[in-house]
């Protein structure tokens, strides 16, 4: 049977029906009278999700760098040769996907059509056809990818982050693979891969738009095949709370050098507790770096920092760190700045009314990711798959205390955890 | 859309949406772009953004945006056709969600109005210390276009094609007539900015016509009647095929940016056939490029048409391998041909006609969409809405879009050449 649940934040003034669907498919739904409805349906599975097996598997398997996100490109393929796209279009939906270190997702949004469009989405997400002429096909399309990639800067000081980051944790591999990696894919690892981790009870639906559940409901029992639950058998990771390497550095075509600090955290647990310490972390960042913070305003009249200096927090299934950076003409000086601010910080901490205020701009900030369904659909996902509830998180940003954010600062916020990747511009 | 003339020169347009958390409002000085213009305009921004009279700092004026639930403000150039808007905008929550009696569109128009009337001056012009700081900082951002390679090659190529057109200003400004300029240069522009233009006023949000022109009259009456004509845009309808432009660069992918003048503009009563014939070509996932040129040919990973309506001119970009330049250039070419030849199917026109439909009706679900939207139309002498536009396209017929794609030319053909094999992209 289909269980119906409703929830309601009147502070926000939003609410949502929750399904958990006989298929096995957890399903959201988020009324919003907008003309644009968008659904996305995500699976617990990244480019993080190398090595694994199920109960039905004798050995663990390691696959070949890049293929969640192979796999997403794949799955648009269908056994008639029709592409999916087609599909959608032919309702007016307009598609898409992605695919992260933690999870793979296929989205649409449309203002007519819904329930046509949604059942193009459940159909080919059931329905893999891998051969080996379109994998070969695909090897092109991704190996263009891969090179827009390896030319962006911005891309690439964030990956060298990563690799100075962390020793073990596999969110270091670039997510779309590299050009030898993703030539090892077969039609073969591409089926183990969708059977272990396309199962409904690892996925989930999120709807929101002028959309009633029913309608939903109605969609889903007739397309939905029943799921057997499997029980993932990921290998654990066992990744040290200490840094990788201290510096990274690269040259590339650019005008000036980029330089983004990381600061790592210990692997987070899925849970509230993980998004308090989040949502501290970005209340610590927009204290420390954020554009009313007494740093941004020396950095900038010093010019070592840029408009386009920024700081943020990321947390996701395994890894939860903060990057702060951007362009800079003095990348060295702009790291013993911010070393030097932090070590300031450590003794003095924060005052109390920079906290609140900082406190306020994360909770309103917060409100207006409501004001479009994609925004809504995608931050609920989000939330849902790290463990908890984006109805919920305004409350978190108010529970976090001025102690608790000092605390989180004082224990995370240590030269040891941090590092850095910097992008030089090519010698002439 | 509800028009109100404040006093000569000066309107508002307001969209009138209960939807969304958060209000919108844009003042916008209606500049032509001029060679000896561009640059004073583009670091005006920068400088009246530094500080006005109640907020002389950057810092000032960003601790009061945090205090006003996170509210933001931009000041900033745009260029649409051979028109420049130098634009102050604040983005707002609604007054539904604080917790106090702050009125936020009150706050907001007063720090707008000091911005733009009341900026902070030393010995009666502007502050040497800010023209300089933010001359450093906007050469710096110029200099950095060449970090973004797609949007480069497309610019370049728009550029070399406009060469002897005003269009190839540069929005931001250029390096040597940016290094000249003196707070005492700068302030006599400013004055001239602000008297002479014409004043585009834009809100989207929760609040009736009246009300936001009775906000305007209070908190923002600075500006003086003015007897100011929209400038006009040069078109040239007809392709003179120009060389092509090769550029070499030490990067790894290929950018083919193929320039085209459309032979249609906005204000073209034939507009609606062109824009179903851009969707048809090269303006979503079940186009012609996209299906060809990277689903069949696997030549790229994007390969998509993007028109300037104002000016006329429109690129195709592509990030590929250097060796199949030719080929990507051929397969491009011929899609048009495609078209021009009425050789599509039925299926692909219908495709064609649903997806940019959605596209238009999805626009009144974001406030950035429908500012945009509005503001575009206006600078054209239009007040169309989207769902005028949807409409429009219902009754566009194939032989219009044919008709229409034989107006596009193929003016010239602009590649950054990669000379990077990516073994060379080494770290250091």
């Amino acid at each position: 049977m289909n269980n119906i649940t409703e929830k309601v934040n009147s502070t926000v003034n939003e609410r949502y029906f929750q399904i958990n669907h006989k298929s096995g498919l957890n399903i959201f739904v988020i009324p919003k009278k907008h003309s644009t409805a968008f659904a996305i349906i995500g699976t617990n599975y990244g480019s993080m999700d190398r090595t694994f097996k199920t109960d039905s598997d004798a050995d663990f398997i390691t696959v070949p760098d890049g293929i969640a996100h192979f796999l997403e490109h794949k799955l648009f393929e269908n056994e008639d040769g029709e592409d999916t796209f087609i599909r959608y279009a032919r309702y007016g939906g307009n598609a898409n996907a992605y695919t992260s270190f933690d999870k793979t997702a296929y989205l649409f949004s449309c203002t007519e059509n819904f329930n046509e469009n949604l059942k193009v989405l459940l159909d080919f997400v059931q329905a893999p056809y891998f051969t080996d002429a379109s994998v070969q096909k695909e090897i092109g399309i991704i190996g263009q990818e891969i090179r827009m990639y390896d030319d962006n800067p911005g891309w690439q000081v964030f990956f060298n982050l990563l690799k100075a980051l962390y020793i073990e944790n596999p969110i270091q591999i670039d997510i779309a693979g590299t050009v030898e990696s993703i030539a090892k894919i077969t039609p073969e690892i591409l089926y183990r891969c969708y059977n272990t981790f396309y199962n409904l009870n690892n996925m989930t639906l999120v709807v929101c738009g002028d959309v009633t559940s029913n309608q939903v409901l109605a969609v889903a029992d007739k397309v939905l095949k029943n799921s057997k639950d499997i029980n993932i058998e990921r290998v654990p990771l066992d990744e040290p709370r200490q840094i990788n390497e201290k510096h990274v550095t690269k040259n590339l075509e650019v005008a000036m050098p980029m330089i983004t600090v990381g600061i790592k955290d210990k692997t987070p647990s899925q849970d509230i507790e993980s998004l308090k310490r989040h949502a501290a972390n970005e209340i610590l960042l927009q204290m420390l770096f954020g554009n009313s913070s007494e740093f941004y305003t020396y950095a900038y009249n010093k010019r070592i920092i840029t408009q386009n200096f920024s700081a943020s927090a990321e947390l996701g299934r395994n890894f939860a760190f903060v990057e702060i950076g951007g362009s800079t003409p003095d990348p060295d000086m702009l790291y013993s700045e911010i070393v030097d601010e932090i070590n300031k910080k450590r003794i003095l901490l924060f005052d109390k009314i920079d906290f609140e205020r900082a406190k306020k701009v994360l909770y309103s900030s917060n409100l207006t990711s409501f004001d479009s369904t994609e925004d809504i659909a995608n931050g609920f996902l989000r939330l849902h798959l790290l463990g908890g509830d984006l109805l919920d998180y305004p409350e978190i940003i108010a529970s976090v205390s001025y102690e608790y954010a000092c605390e989180l600062f004082l224990d995370m916020y240590k030269e040891e955890y941090m590092a850095s990747s910097i992008v030089f511009p090519n010698k002439k | 859309m509800k028009r109100i003339n404040i006093y000569g020169g000066v309107n508002l347009s307001v969209i009138s949406t209960d939807k969304f958390k958060t209000n919108f409002i844009s003042v916008n000085i209606i500049s032509p772009l001029l060679k000896e213009t561009a640059s004073k305009n583009s670091l005006l921004t920068d400088v009246l953004k530094r500080g006005c009279k109640s907020y002389p700092t950057l810092r000032d004026i960003n601790i009061k945006l945090d205090e006003l639930y996170a509210s933001s403000i931009s000041v900033y150039v745009k260029k649409k056709g051979e028109v420049q808007t130098i634009s102050f905008a604040a983005s707002m929550l609604d007054n539904l969600y604080t917790i106090d009696n702050t009125d936020l569109m009150a706050e907001n128009l007063k720090i707008l109005s000091e911005l733009i009337f009341e900026p902070y001056l030393e010995n009666g012009v502007f502050s040497t210390t800010y023209v300089e700081s933010e001359k450093k900082q906007l050469i710096d951002r110029i200099n950095e276009q060449i970090n973004n390679k797609s949007t480069y090659a497309m610019n370049r190529c728009l550029e070399i094609m406009c060469n002897d057109e005003t269009y190839s200003v540069k929005n931001s400004g250029n390096i040597a007539d940016v290094e000249v300029i003196t707070p005492e240069i700068l302030f006599d522009h400013y004055k001239k900015v602000i008297s002479d233009y014409a004043v585009e006023i834009s809100f989207v949000g929760n609040m009736q016509p009246e009300e936001v022109a009775g906000y305007i009259n209070k908190y923002l009456s600075g500006f003086k009647p003015r007897m100011s004509a929209m400038p006009l845009t040069d078109v040239i309808r007809k392709a003179t095929p120009k060389p092509e432009f090769v550029e070499p660069m030490p990067v790894v992918q290929g950018k083919l940016s193929l320039g085209f003048r459309m032979g249609t503009v906005l204000t073209d009563k034939e507009y609606p056939a062109f824009a179903l014939l851009n969707e048809l070509f090269g303006g979503s996932p079940s186009s012609l490029l996209f299906t060809n040129v990277r689903e069949k040919l696997s030549l790229c990973y994007y390969c998509s048409s993007i028109p300037e309506a104002h000016k006329g001119v429109m690129i195709v970009a592509s990030g590929i391998e250097n060796e199949n330049k030719e080929q990507a250039e051929k397969a491009i070419l011929e899609q048009l041909e495609t078209v021009r030849n009425n050789k599509f199917t039925d299926e692909e026109f219908e495709l064609a006609k649903k997806s940019i439909i959605n596209a238009y009706k999805e626009i009144p679900d974001s406030t950035a969409g429908m500012y945009n939207w509005y503001l575009s139309r206006i600078l054209a002498g239009l007040s169309s809405s989207p769902l005028d536009a949807a409409e429009a396209i219902t009754k566009v017929t194939r032989e219009e879009v044919v008709a229409s794609a034989k107006k596009v030319g193929h003016e010239m053909t602009y590649f950054l050449k990669g000379t990077l094999k990516k073994e060379e992209q080494a770290d250091e």
